[in-house]
């Protein structure tokens, strides 16, 4: 039979308000060679690898939690971290390769969560404590009217095969979705903020994803 | 990891198979004695011994292809186009196979050449092994290591049978990396296809710093390297070989090779473009002839017809066709360029369908690329070339050689491994979406296809009754919603849970894809911190315990083999020698006196007794490369002589060229 998924778990631990804008969570010295480090996966002096646990995806890349992270340097130091702990240049021993391949792993969600605005709000609002997406499922009232007409609009326009209505219906549903991710990013920008903006975001998250959908079955 | 040990490239191809080695100088092509770069991935099963010995005797390569109309039955080709799949994956391709395809164990299939089934992987690992053996003799020294490449858009069972190949041809196999991305590792180092147009030579990278700087071994026959692309572009790598095709996006920054999205079918070759015409003329004959040519042995005969056809139409406008069917009946026909342009057409949008998944995967339009890189011997079709060109809007590059660009980039990718490329780096992304069947047959995914491997997925699990200690898993690979529609992986069992009641065990389970793209499952119990033991019962391909033995196996035979090749290549060569030697003789003899004459006679006699006797095969070697010495005037003239009368050189083999890759 097949398996049932237990409780929903937060794949990150909360963080309280004052570790919110904790960046350097990078040791100062490498506990290997006792040289400050530069960054909290590696030390450039005597290449030993350091365990991602308990960073949180910014601190990875020595980053405050912010909507509006400079992407050309998140991926500067994406592709640095990548060069040092990649499994490629860290074989020499089993535990290197095995620390190499979890950290590669988890650097690597780093930047698929951080590179994307979507995710990157999505991660904000769990790091400030905010609900996840299976356990608040709502949206705001008018995405679900507008969704529904949007669908019966695009039912139909498949039926009669025409393609001109099949188009603009399209085109609806992106300036939708770009509309609603406008909103997530200013929402996003006051994190941690309040119960309420926070409820707020949830909502538009679940928006845009409602309209993502919709495009992809176009 | 030893200073200077050797790790080889190894292109295991549809069509053809190559090996390659890099050193301080760059990647290098590994040729047989006759300067071929490529191997026919093609084997025939000689005939039991009539003593009736069990050992079977295996030919490979270029003698195995060129006997393959004879021997059809005992012919295996497009190995490749079988490993790691099920009867059902073939459903379509069995048919148009001379050899015998039979369903094995754990639906997996196997080949019967002499009463005997073989699983894909014991033949890809024959192919495999000769390639480490042209290597070794090459390079002097045993190889033990090898980076292997293959599609981009192979699924865990077809990577994880072709690394269990190569470990039963005696290789570990350091890292399975795709071909596309190999093709752009070898375009971003800087390798050109032609030869140097006295280009400046720039050292890749000369100017950073090293971590580490080993000695890498010297290989020979060094191919030409330009300046390194320029950084930060974005390229596509369109990878249409003799029996698949790939498209990769990749973003080339800083030394990094960051895969951006992948796309393919592991079913889409030039052997498709072969069959449209073996179809065609199997239609016609049948239409007027009123019968049906439909034999192991004519299938494999009109395969070796369409595939020179189809080479022919690359270079020509037409190409005439002629069968003798027997009792006054002959089939003759005269194909144009565009009517096979007609019958293909479709297998070149399926790739462009797929071009465009990749590109809409990567948030890309056509105008965002820098380059649309053609790799594969299949790209020489012009059909290919032209639908390309229009699909991208841009001219494709062309300058790197398809069939060799694969191997040196493996060769690449095995120096970066060994630590001579610290600052280069491949990021490569896994083909297809990982998941695990849930309630109702439906597939929840844990990882999306076109995720940055190595990546890493948790899901939580719990029991259903009170007590229950195991809990079974099926992990499916594949983009559709529906179990039923995607590859299984196999039945990942998890045990020795502590007995709890239902619903109180809190199970994680990690996937973690490696950097080969292969599966990795581990388990733990949080409440109770226990480890769960995971016993994957795979679906497909071979147990371990099968992978084990073949392995011994070939250690057993790893030296006697070598030695056994080494001699039937040197009494190769010395007959060779001899042969010419007599020839130039005959030829130009009257120009030395006769002293000479006589001493050049006895060399060849004691030659031949020395050859029949020996067993020291350095000895054999060192009297091979004695008697050459002692020739050397004979051939001068020899050579001048044909300069100037400029006799016609017969055409070898070498130098037909084919369209599969």
């Amino acid at each position: 039979m097949p398996p049932q998924a237990a409780e929903e778990t937060k794949g990150t631990q909360d963080l309280s308000a004052a570790d919110w804008s904790q960046t350097h969570a990078t040791p100062a010295k490498c506990t290997a060679c006792n040289r400050p480090m530069d960054s909290p996966l590696f030390c450039g002096g005597c290449h030993t690898l350091h365990p991602a646990e308990g960073l949180n995806l910014f601190q990875i890349f020595e980053m405050a939690p912010s909507f509006d992270i400079d992407q050309a340097e998140l991926r500067r130091r994406y592709l640095r971290s990548s060069r040092a702990i990649h499994p490629d240049h860290n074989g020499d021993s089993a535990s290197a390769a095995a620390l190499s391949l979890r950290t590669s792993a988890k650097l690597n969600e780093a930047f698929r969560v951080l590179s994307n605005p979507l995710s990157r709000a999505e991660y904000l609002l769990e790091l400030a404590g905010g609900e996840s997406s299976a356990a608040d499922k709502s949206v705001p009232q008018d995405v679900l009217t507008r969704t529904l007409m949007l669908r019966e609009e695009i039912e139909e326009a498949r039926l009669a095969g025409d393609a001109e209505r099949l188009q603009s219906a399209g085109a609806e549903v992106e300036r939708l979705r770009d509309e609603a991710l406008k909103v997530v990013a200013e929402l996003a920008r006051q994190l941690p903020a309040t119960d309420l903006v926070r409820k707020q975001l949830r909502q538009k998250l679940n928006a845009v994803k409602y309209y993502q959908k919709l495009a992809e079955s176009l | 990891m030893n200073v200077g040990e050797i790790i080889v490239g190894i292109d295991l191809g549809t069509t053809f198979s190559l090996v390659a080695c890099a050193d301080e100088s760059g990647p290098h092509i590994l040729r047989d004695p006759n300067g071929e770069a490529r191997l026919p991935s093609v084997i025939l099963a000689a005939p039991a011994a009539a003593d009736g010995s069990a050992e079977a005797r295996f030919v490979i390569g270029w003698e195995a292809r060129d006997h393959a109309v004879e021997n059809p039955r005992s012919t295996v080709y497009s190995i490749k186009r079988l490993i790691g799949q099920g009867a059902q994956d073939i459903a379509g391709e069995a048919q148009y196979l001379a050899y015998a395809v039979r369903p094995g164990p754990r639906e997996t299939v196997q080949v019967e050449l002499n009463g005997r089934l073989y699983s894909p992987e014991e033949i890809s690992a024959l192919i495999l092994r000769e390639l480490r053996e042209r290597a070794e003799r090459q390079l002097g020294r045993p190889v033990r290591k090898a980076v292997i490449t293959v599609p981009a858009y192979f699924d865990d069972a077809q990577r994880q049978a072709t690394r269990d190949a190569g470990q039963a041809a005696g290789l570990e196999v350091m890292r399975i990396v795709n071909e596309p991305t190999a093709a752009a590792l070898a375009y971003g180092f800087g390798v050109r296809g032609e030869p140097a147009r006295a280009a400046p030579e720039v050292k890749p990278h000369a100017q950073r710093p090293h971590r580490v700087s080993l000695p890498l071994p010297r290989c020979s026959d060094a191919v030409t390297l330009d300046t390194p692309a320029a950084t930060g572009q974005t390229v596509a790598v369109y990878d249409l070989g003799g029996g698949t095709f790939d498209i990769s996006i990749l973003r080339i920054e800083e030394g990094v090779f960051q895969v951006l999205s992948t796309a393919g079918d592991t079913h889409l070759g030039g052997d498709d473009f072969d069959r449209t015409i073996v179809l065609l003329v199997q239609r016609e004959v049948r239409e007027q002839f009123g019968v049906s040519i439909d034999s192991p042995a004519t299938r494999q005969a009109l395969r070796t017809l369409a595939e020179s056809v189809k080479v022919r139409l690359s270079e020509q406008a037409t190409a005439a066709i002629e069968l003798d069917l027997g009792q006054q009946r002959v089939y003759r026909r005269t194909i144009t360029r565009d009517e096979f342009e007609q019958l293909t057409v479709d297998l070149v949008n399926r790739s462009l369908a797929l071009c465009d998944r990749a590109l809409a995967d990567a948030g890309l339009k056509p105008g965002d690329l820098e380059r649309v890189i053609l790799v594969g011997g299949s790209t020489r079709m012009p059909l290919v070339r032209r639908r390309v060109s229009e699909h991208f809007g841009k001219d494709p590059y062309t300058a790197l050689n398809p069939d060799e660009v694969v191997a040196l980039g493996a060769a690449i990718q095995a120096a970066i491994l060994a630590g001579a490329h610290p600052d280069m780096l491949l990021l490569d992304v896994t083909p297809l979406s990982l998941g695990i069947e849930t309630m109702g047959g439906a597939v929840s995914k844990l990882i999306l296809r076109n995720t940055t491997i190595p990546c890493r997925a948790t899901e939580m699990f719990t029991t259903f009754v009170d007590g229950q200690t195991a809990i079974k898993l099926n992990v499916l690979q594949g983009e559709r919603e529906l179990a039923a529609d995607c590859r299984s992986l196999g039945d990942f069992e998890l045990r020795d849970l502590p007995p709890m009641p239902a619903g109180i065990p809190k199970i994680e389970v990690e996937f973690l894809l490696d950097a080969n793209g292969i599966l990795n499952v581990s388990a733990k119990e949080q409440r109770s911190g226990k480890k769960a033991s995971i016993q994957i019962i795979p679906n497909r391909g071979l147990t371990r315990a099968e992978v084990e033995r073949m392995t011994r196996e070939s250690i057993a035979h790893a030296q006697e083999d070598i030695d056994a090749h080494r001699r039937i290549d040197l009494l190769n060569q010395v007959e060779f020698d001899i042969a010419k030697t007599e020839q130039m003789l005959a030829r130009v003899g009257d120009q030395l006196n006769e002293a000479e004459r006589i001493a050049i006679e006895k060399q060849i006699a004691d030659l031949r007794q020395f050859a029949n006797e020996t067993k020291d095969l350095d000895e054999l070697h060192r009297a091979l490369t004695a008697f050459g010495h002692s020739t050397l005037r004979l051939a001068e003239i020899g050579i001048r002589e044909a300069l100037v009368d400029r006799s016609p050189g017969s055409a070898d083999r070498g130098s037909d060229d084919t369209n599969a890759g």
